[in-house]
């Protein structure tokens, strides 16, 4: 029997874990900068040992986040004291943590260790690992977790058999999904990967190999031959991207929480209970469109949002149903928006674009009116905006709009923190009004409809509100 | 889930309507407050505009410059005047709501059962004329009623967190903690 009332420390192997989440932590962009300054730095002499100093200083800091780094259960709590400067002391009430996950990874299958993730689904801050101990401890500090919940538990009877608290994995991208992900989404995302790189400034761009077309007349494919390859390489970095960050990305799922995991080198975790999703929303480029793939955001409240992207339709349902809102294809979406709001786009449009076209006349003389051009172009979407929107109100506030990209919000009216009616001058010309409704993370607005039926989506809004009593957070 | 509530549709012409005519405007005197503020700054535009005007040899544009920024002061508090004519509140048993809004008309309402917290807020102004600003915070938006009278401000804090406590009342009781074990080992 393992007395996990006394603090119990990692194993020795811990340190390497430890070590490699420092580095993490420190950023890739400094270490390769660390990494770059020691090896074109001179060190000659008494400098030479520099390096190894910095490495043995590295590893003692380790060491000693590991001696520092202890964990005991203490009156149904688990508390978890780590920090060589600043100490930090976590208390988790056992009854609160949603699921102990035992892992083995490669290097604790060579040393026959474990790694215990912890979760707690609601703070983030709470989330953590234990990254190397024995099994049996591993095992007890499960079996104190899972007996830990408020369930009738007979004292001086047999302990019950350890049951695995652990989620369900809902699912899972794979390979290829990930470079269908890749290949639609907007491909200059890609280029967020050069970022790191722009920390070195020209020293990177100077070691590039020169091609050598400095002394060459300029010829005109040169210009779309480098737009190709401009796309092509922004694209080859999104895969890179997508690759690093959402490398096995999959989403778990317990009775009242839901979990995403993803990341090739550092993985990253989210988690939030059920309860606390306050709207969906979603998004479908047309590539996406073609791919049959779209991204989902959970918006929850106080901690970061739940996306996950590349998903089908039927991943899509499964989301929607597992965050407790009906799928959108279900609901009655039949209301639409007025049609004024085209001649409203049209009219702001072209003020700006006429104020712009007399300022640039001092500039670019004759071809100042080519600022004019956005003006059909704003017609045209807004038309299109116009034609295909449509919201519905139910047990959930819900729009879809659709110009290029499909874009869906949704909301369950009981999430509601507040509801604003509101009218421009515009609008109340008109008779029209906007409704909006505020959860506490994130807004759904519905403009340019009839005031009356603001009102009464208002009135409807507040009522639902008032008679529920389910938790809303 | 079904069983905790029912939730028959409603035909919309019998819900509680919010009525527009059951507004309770805010006190006339937290004009005063609001334009307080505005003074202020329009007499520090209007002596920068004279020490400007008359000591350096800009001061043809420096009376440009100063009477436009008075003129859009002016209107300003001519938008204000008209401000606090339209600001006004509603009570009802389970929501508060704010009218506000010159230009653009605007009505927001907030159910008692998800107000985080209330508090009274007393400037200098307000105080000199026994006025009161209630602020009331959700997890999501906050609404600030000011120019309210320092008692009733008082009074709807009273019967804004009575209420938000009433519905917390009605809630499914939280799962209560288990009993404590024995020491083990």
């Amino acid at each position: 029997m393992i007395d996990l009332s006394v603090p119990q420390r990692q194993s020795p192997l811990a340190i390497v874990f430890l070590g490699l989440r420092i580095l993490r932590s420190l950023g890739i962009a400094q270490i390769v900068i660390v990494v770059l300054f020691i090896m074109r730095a001179p060190f000659n002499g008494a400098l030479s040992v520099l390096p190894f100093v910095i490495i043995v200083a590295f590893g003692g800091f380790s060491a000693l986040a590991w001696w520092r780094y202890t964990f005991q259960v203490l009156d149904d709590e688990l508390v978890v004291t780590k920090g060589i400067v600043r100490v930090v002391r976590l208390n988790v009430p056992i009854e609160r943590i949603q699921s102990i996950a035992i892992e083995q990874q490669l290097l604790h299958r060579l040393t026959g260790l474990v790694k215990v993730a912890v979760d707690t689904a609601g703070s983030n801050e709470a989330e953590f690992s234990i990254d190397a101990v024995a099994r049996p401890v591993a095992e007890e500090l499960q079996r104190r977790a899972v007996t830990a919940v408020p369930t009738p538990v007979k004292i001086g009877s047999a302990l019950p058999p350890p049951v695995l608290a652990e989620d369900r994995v809902v699912f899972t991208h794979d390979g290829r999904r990930l470079l269908a992900m890749a290949l639609t989404t907007w491909p200059l995302t890609g280029l967020l990967v050069l970022g790191p790189l722009l920390a070195f400034g020209g020293d990177f761009f100077n070691r590039l190999p020169d091609v050598g077309l400095g002394d060459q007349p300029f010829r005109w494919w040169w210009v779309p031959v480098g737009i190709a390859g401009f796309i092509v390489f922004s694209i080859v970095l999104n895969i890179i991207r997508v690759f690093l960050q959402d490398w096995e990305l999959s989403l778990r799922a317990s009775a009242t929480s839901l979990r995403r995991t993803s990341g090739l080198l550092s993985r990253t975790s989210t988690a939030s209970s059920v309860d606390r999703i306050q709207m969906v929303t979603s998004a479908q480029n047309p590539l996406q469109r073609r791919a049959g793939l779209r991204g989902i955001e959970l918006a929850t409240v106080g901690q970061r949002n739940l996306s996950v992207d590349g998903c089908d339709d039927a991943q899509f349902t499964t989301v929607l149903t597992l965050a407790a809102v009906t799928p959108i294809e279900e609901l009655l979406l039949d209301r639409r928006i007025h049609p004024a709001a085209v001649w409203l786009a049209v009219r702001n449009a072209t003020v700006v674009c006429a104020l712009l076209t007399g300022a640039l006349f001092w500039l670019i003389g004759w071809w100042s009116p080519l600022a004019l051009t956005p003006i059909p172009l704003v017609w045209a979407t807004t038309r299109l905006h116009v034609a295909n929107f449509r919201w519905g109100l139910g047990q959930q506030l819900a729009s879809s709009s659709h110009v290029l990209s499909l874009r869906t919000e949704q909301a369950v009216l009981h999430k509601t923190n507040a509801v604003t009616v509101t009218q421009s001058i515009f609008e109340r010309r008109r008779g029209l009004g906007r409704v909006q409704l505020m959860t506490a993370s994130g807004a759904i607005s519905i403009g340019m409809i009839p005031i009356e039926e603001a009102h009464a989506a208002r009135d409807t809004i507040l009522h639902a509100v008032e008679i529920d009593t389910r938790p809303w957070i | 889930m079904a069983d905790l509530f029912s939730n028959e549709p409603i035909p919309t012409d019998q819900l509680p309507r919010l009525a527009d005519d059951a507004f309770v405007p805010v006190d006339p005197r937290y004009l005063q407050v609001s334009l307080t503020g505005l003074a202020l700054t329009a007499t520090v535009v209007a002596t920068g505009t004279v020490v400007l005007a008359t000591q350096s040899e800009w001061s043809v544009l420096a009376l440009l410059i100063g009477s436009a920024a008075l003129l859009v002061l002016v209107l300003v508090a001519v938008m204000r005047v008209f401000e606090v004519r339209r600001l006004a509140y509603q009570l009802r048993e389970h929501d508060l709501s704010l009218r506000s809004g010159v230009i653009s008309h605007r009505v927001e309402s907030l159910p008692f059962s998800r107000v985080q917290h209330v508090n009274i807020h007393r400037g200098p102004i307000e105080r000199s004329l026994g006025l009161a600003t209630l602020q009331v915070s959700t997890a999501g938006p906050d609404i600030s009623i000011p120019g309210l009278a320092r008692a009733d401000a008082e009074r709807i804090k009273l019967l804004v967190t009575e209420r938000a406590d009433a519905v917390v009342d009605d809630d499914p009781p939280a799962p209560s903690l288990p009993p404590p074990r024995p020491p083990t080992g």
